[in-house]
């Protein structure tokens, strides 16, 4: 079956009131092109989950999208706080559950492996586990004593992923595989829509099967995006774009500076490469290329 | 943004570069340490301590790039320009995690928005978790790996008494928890070992597990810390000994080799 779908067919995939997982660690390898589609198709009342990450919870929280976040960690670090979401939370239009990163791990695990729990030490004696007891429980092993947290399954509709390239059949390489928690999502979602960097030819997957990260039956959409990282990096091609964050964050300062970069800048740009062209053009690519 | 770090008097150096020398001698070759996010002085550190008395060290670059040495030390701690060098780079789950909880890693530093005595931190919310008054960015790995890791070391570029509170309003990660042998009882490795401020460095009375002030930064006094520090600070008898010199050859390892952008400025702010 071809898996291949433009960028509004995949990010139609997300449902109004859906739980969407998110890919990437914090400036790297987010897939900001389907989140930019979410955004521009005006979804609402999403449940967005993300371990660590920045630029998408917070365009997405800019676009009205999200009623909650769970999540271990949303900044732009040395560049700043993800400032749309911090102000929405503050405001109480978006509620946060948060979770510290391996729990949050965990928790997808045992929806991926269908159990009704999995145990970590992750957590004990924080307040990370005593706000939500129901679904990270601090519990004690009947034979050694050993204290231990029962994260609870979480549920994913659908996993957002950017990858290097696909197949026609949806055949996923992320090429180097630094998958970090991405692989979590992908097995523990319903639906699973990845965008890629380039499509190769069938064969290409058959002769290095090795170098495959997520198999076709586990991929139902598959959309090409160039760049549709950007603004986080896609190792080791482009890094990630700190000028747009530094001017992201200094928009965010001024509403109508604000109104005018959300237009220009985010989501008014038709394609991906508009979108580079929007900022910065040539100098974008010569500022996120890698230095060998 | 970045500001320039006030001067240490007397010592040829600032004070960002006192905290980096001072975390980095407390390093050794069989320091196994990863970072997270925003780690600017513990990376300094890792980096600095390889270069001069503990070559053998292992630090991975984002909790990634194992044995990373990179060219300038960039805005992100968990970006890809952080891993130039690497031998090795882990994919989160099947690597560092299994690595973390088995305590292959030995070494975690952290930091957060409010710290108390016990060395718990709060990177979460400032006021009610649902009406905060400030939405902090998040705990992180930070309740996973104090859990995890047996070498715990703290930092803060802002010791004053919003940071150092009687009272966290979030425990996002846990230090000696409730004091005394509240970490044994739920059957978690070590704990913190110090914690390096802008100030002083604290370490940790061995029975009750509070924080103790172990050396004052040239020009500090104790009734500065005692007025920055939100909580009764225990000051041992005698005389409290000044922090130590960094070497010449140190600072310029540190400005010319580690960290020639000055990254670990932009924790002063």
């Amino acid at each position: 079956m071809d898996k291949r779908r433009s960028l509004v067919e995949a990010a139609s995939l997300v449902e109004d009131g859906a739980t969407v997982a998110i890919g990437g660690l914090s400036m790297n390898g987010a897939p900001m092109a389907l989140v930019r589609e979410i955004v521009r198709r005006r979804a609402r009342d999403l449940t967005v989950v993300a371990i660590v990450a920045g630029m998408p919870v917070d365009w997405l929280v800019a676009g009205g999208c999200v009623s909650k976040v769970v999540s271990g960690l949303i900044s732009f670090e040395g560049l700043g706080l993800a400032p749309h979401f911090r102000a929405a939370v503050q405001r109480g239009e978006v509620e946060v559950e948060e979770y510290s990163e391996h729990t949050l791990i965990c928790r997808l695990q045992a929806a991926a492996y269908g159990l009704p729990f999995m145990p970590t030490k992750a957590g004990l004696g924080t307040d990370m586990i005593s706000m939500h007891p129901d679904t990270t429980r601090h519990e004690q092993d009947p034979s050694t004593g050993e204290h231990y947290i029962a994260c609870t399954p979480l549920p994913v509709d659908v996993a957002l992923v950017h990858a290097h390239s696909a197949d026609s059949q949806g055949n996923i390489r992320v090429d180097p595989k630094l998958i970090w928690m991405d692989n979590e999502i992908v097995n523990a979602a319903t639906t699973t829509v990845a965008s890629v960097e380039e499509v190769l030819p069938h064969r290409d997957f058959v002769a290095e099967p090795h170098r495959t990260t997520y198999p076709r039956f586990m991929v139902d959409a598959v959309a090409v995006a160039p760049y549709g990282a950007y603004p986080t990096a896609n190792f080791p091609r482009y890094s990630y774009h700190a000028q747009f964050f530094a001017d992201y964050v200094q928009a965010t300062r001024d509403p109508s500076a604000w109104a005018e970069f959300w237009q220009t800048r985010v989501v008014g740009p038709a394609e991906q490469g508009d979108l580079l062209d929007a900022n910065g053009g040539p100098n974008t690519l010569i500022d996120i290329a890698r230095e060998a | 943004m970045a500001t320039n770090p006030t001067e240490v008097p007397g010592y040829g150096c600032t004070i960002d570069e006192l905290m980096v020398v001072t975390m980095s001698r407390m390093m050794g070759d069989d320091t196994r340490a990863f970072n997270g996010a925003v780690s600017f002085i513990p990376v300094c550190a890792y980096l600095l301590a390889r270069r001069t008395h503990a070559p053998e060290l292992v630090w991975a670059a984002s909790s990634i790039a194992i044995d990373a040495d990179p060219k300038r030390i960039p805005e992100s701690t968990l970006s890809d320009a952080l891993w130039d060098g690497a031998s090795m780079l882990s994919n989160s789950p099947f690597d560092f995690w299994a690595m973390a909880q088995g305590a292959r890693y030995n070494t975690f530093a952290f930091r957060g928005a409010q710290m108390d005595r016990y060395g718990n931190v709060n990177n979460t919310v400032i006021g009610p978790y649902d009406k905060p008054k400030v939405r902090l960015p998040g705990g992180g790995g930070m309740a996973d790996l104090s859990c995890m890791i047996p070498r715990i070391y703290l930092w803060s570029t802002t010791h004053d008494p919003r940071t150092f509170v009687e009272r966290l309003d979030f425990r996002s990660g846990i230090g000696w928890g409730d004091g005394g042998d509240h970490r044994e009882r739920l059957g978690l490795p070590g704990g913190p070992q110090a914690c390096v401020t802008n100030m002083c460095v604290f370490d940790f009375e061995p029975e009750s597990k509070a924080m103790r002030l172990a050396s004052l930064h040239p020009g500090v006094t104790v009734d500065d810390v005692r007025g920055a520090t939100g909580f009764d600070v225990l000051v041992p008898g005698g005389e409290i000994p000044v922090t130590a010199q960094p070497d010449e050859e140190e600072i310029r390892l540190l400005r010319e080799e580690v960290d020639p952008t000055g990254a670990r400025r932009r924790e002063f702010s």
